[in-house]
């Protein structure tokens, strides 16, 4: 395919009938319809999945791990995110869901809440351990990275430079599992079912290592069906997995799935919990002109109310959100994270970015400032010419791109329907 | 340095609108930055032209940002029609505010406005005039070395 980009998102040209609801979605100006077909701009686009879940025709599709890539491995590991457990009604418990995956195939399920409440102890340690600069951002959330990269340079040295849990749960289950299964370490692959797509982009070309500890991502959505029919497959199971829980979960660690799950245990320190990719962009901007110098941590996830409204999730999120939070509720905010093992790895660096994060920024509208200058002028000349409708006919999202594109030598003014017609 | 390469653009700034607060120094600062100018001069320009835009927004009646980006430098004159200010050299102390109660609970008017402004720009040029306005000149240089 012609528009494979190194993203997480591709347009299905079969599908794509070229309409403009992906385009005027998107919150980085990263999609352009040429020649009918929706395009996205591999240096402008940050995975937020925006367009994907604004499609109606289904064409933007998640490149995620398939579930029938899944045959051909020997050892099959899974980490679910904490979402998945919101996807299921009220009477279905997290057990029954990891017992489901099993029985689906997978070797191994690693329940991922002790290692979320783990990374919230680290951040805590970390925030107390360096009192600037201020405010710290929570590495969780794969675009925020991202957007930071791009759109907020200066603000790179602000993130916390603590690997997400999916990653670290990865890295244990890699130094362990070859000793605990009895499997050799090159047969083990290890996937994580997830709630949006930006997870794979982390995974294929990690920001803060050389390679991830991850081999792919599932999304929620493509596994969803083949968990809820194993579910109700087999009900004595059901009540044995009941009663013999074979995992400890956390309360802490399950709530992480909805915005403010990393801050809620933070008492000692000023939290700001942001969700939604506009109001991140939004907060970013402030941290970046210093106006949130009295916050210690910043966490940001660009979708609504955290990965629980991620655009690979399947159930309506405020459903889901209550549903985890009664989780949370049920499973109390006891610890069951050791703290001295806690201390152990932290100090170790266990848990820490192999390397700090780098901007990644976008290229000005030419290398020679002056250049640049004459190119700034006449695109604000050929805006004054553009008729200011943002009706997206002439295949940028709104006049002021379209202005972009002519300057930047990827468009032409007679792109635009209206110019036309005024010509004639 | 002849007009051609001159790169001009005016902003309206109107006294009291707090909910568009920061869009002209978005503007200027995503401005800046498609022209290539470095980062680190963005970010101390995005902040001056902040709270001069934020001056004009909690003070004045209304006001203008002149933007002119040329090679080597950055030039915004702030000037807005309002009350003025009186003693300019008490105004410039950090934390001198004569910001309102309802000002402050916005999160605004700590005092730190002008000194912010003076600690991030490469000169920097104040004038006003009690009952007609205030006037901020501003200039970034852009070819590396700071005065």
């Amino acid at each position: 395919m012609t528009n494979d980009t190194h993203h997480s998102v591709r347009i299905n040209l079969e599908k794509c009938l070229g309409c403009v609801h992906c385009m005027i979605a998107c919150p980085t100006k990263a999609i352009r319809i040429r020649e009918g077909k929706a395009r996205i701009i591999d240096e402008l686009c940050i995975d937020c999945g925006e367009c994907l879940r604004f499609c109606p025709e289904d064409a933007v599709e998640s490149k995620t791990t398939s579930v029938s890539d899944l045959k051909a491995v020997p050892y099959k590991v899974v980490i679910p995110s904490t979402v998945l457990y919101g996807q299921f009604d009220n009477a279905t418990l997290p057990n029954e869901i990891l017992f489901a995956l099993r029985r689906i195939g997978f070797d191994y399920v690693y329940e991922i809440s002790t290692i979320c409440e783990l990374n919230n102890s680290a951040l805590e340690m970390y925030l107390n351990a360096h009192p600037t600069p201020r405010p710290l951002i929570s590495s969780t959330c794969p675009v925020v990275i991202r957007l930071i990269q791009r759109r907020f340079p200066s603000l790179c040295g602000h993130i916390v430079p603590i690997e997400p849990p999916r990653e670290n749960a990865a890295k244990i289950l890699r130094a362990n599992l070859p000793r605990i299964a009895k499997v050799p370490a090159s047969s083990i692959k290890i996937f994580h079912i997830t709630p949006c797509p930006a997870k794979m982009v982390s995974i294929n070309h990690p920001a803060s290592m050389e390679k991830s500890y991850l081999d792919g991502a599932i999304s929620i959505r493509d596994i969803f069906k083949t968990i809820y029919q194993t579910l109700h497959q087999n009900r004595e199971e059901t009540i044995m997995s009941h009663l013999f829980p074979e995992t400890i979960f956390s309360g802490t660690g399950v709530g992480t799935a909805l915005s403010g799950g990393e801050t809620r245990g933070l008492k000692s320190h000023r939290t700001v919990a942001v969700s939604g990719v506009r109001d991140t962009i939004r907060a970013l901007n402030q941290a970046e002109l210093g106006l949130l110098k009295d916050v210690d941590l910043l966490e940001c996830t660009v979708c609504p109310d955290g990965c629980i409204g991620g655009p690979l999730t399947v159930e309506n999120r405020y459903l889901a959100k209550s549903r985890i939070l009664r989780l949370v509720a049920m499973m109390g905010e006891r610890t069951v994270v050791d703290s001295s093992d806690m201390n152990q790895l932290y100090n170790k660096d266990f848990l820490s970015f192999h390397f700090p994060i780098k901007p990644l920024e976008s290229p000005p509208l030419d290398a020679d400032p002056a250049q640049a200058i004459t190119k700034a002028k006449r695109r604000n000349e050929l805006f004054l010419q553009l008729p200011r409708k943002d009706c997206g006919a002439c295949g940028a999202p709104d006049c002021r791109t379209l202005a972009d594109d002519i300057v930047r030598g990827q468009a032409a003014l007679e792109d635009c329907p209206f110019v036309k017609k005024e010509e004639k | 340095m002849t007009e051609n390469n001159v790169f001009r653009q005016e902003f309206l700034v109107k006294g009291g609108d707090f909910l568009r607060a920061g869009n002209v120094s978005w503007e200027i600062r995503n401005l800046l930055r498609e022209i290539g100018m470095p980062s680190s001069i963005v970010l101390r320009a995005a902040i001056a032209t902040y709270e001069a835009e934020l001056n004009i927004i909690m003070y004045a009646w209304e006001g203008k940002l002149h933007l002119s980006v040329m090679p080597g430098r950055i030039h915004i004159l702030a000037e807005d029609s309002g009350p003025g200010i009186e003693d300019i050299e008490l105004a410039m102390t950090e934390g001198y505010s004569t910001a309102t109660l309802e000002m402050r609970e916005l999160g605004f008017g700590a005092g730190m406005g002008l000194a912010n402004i003076k600690k991030n720009t490469d000169a920097f040029v104040i004038t006003s005039e009690v009952g007609r306005g205030t006037r901020l000149e501003l200039t970034f240089l852009t070819n590396g070395q700071r005065p």
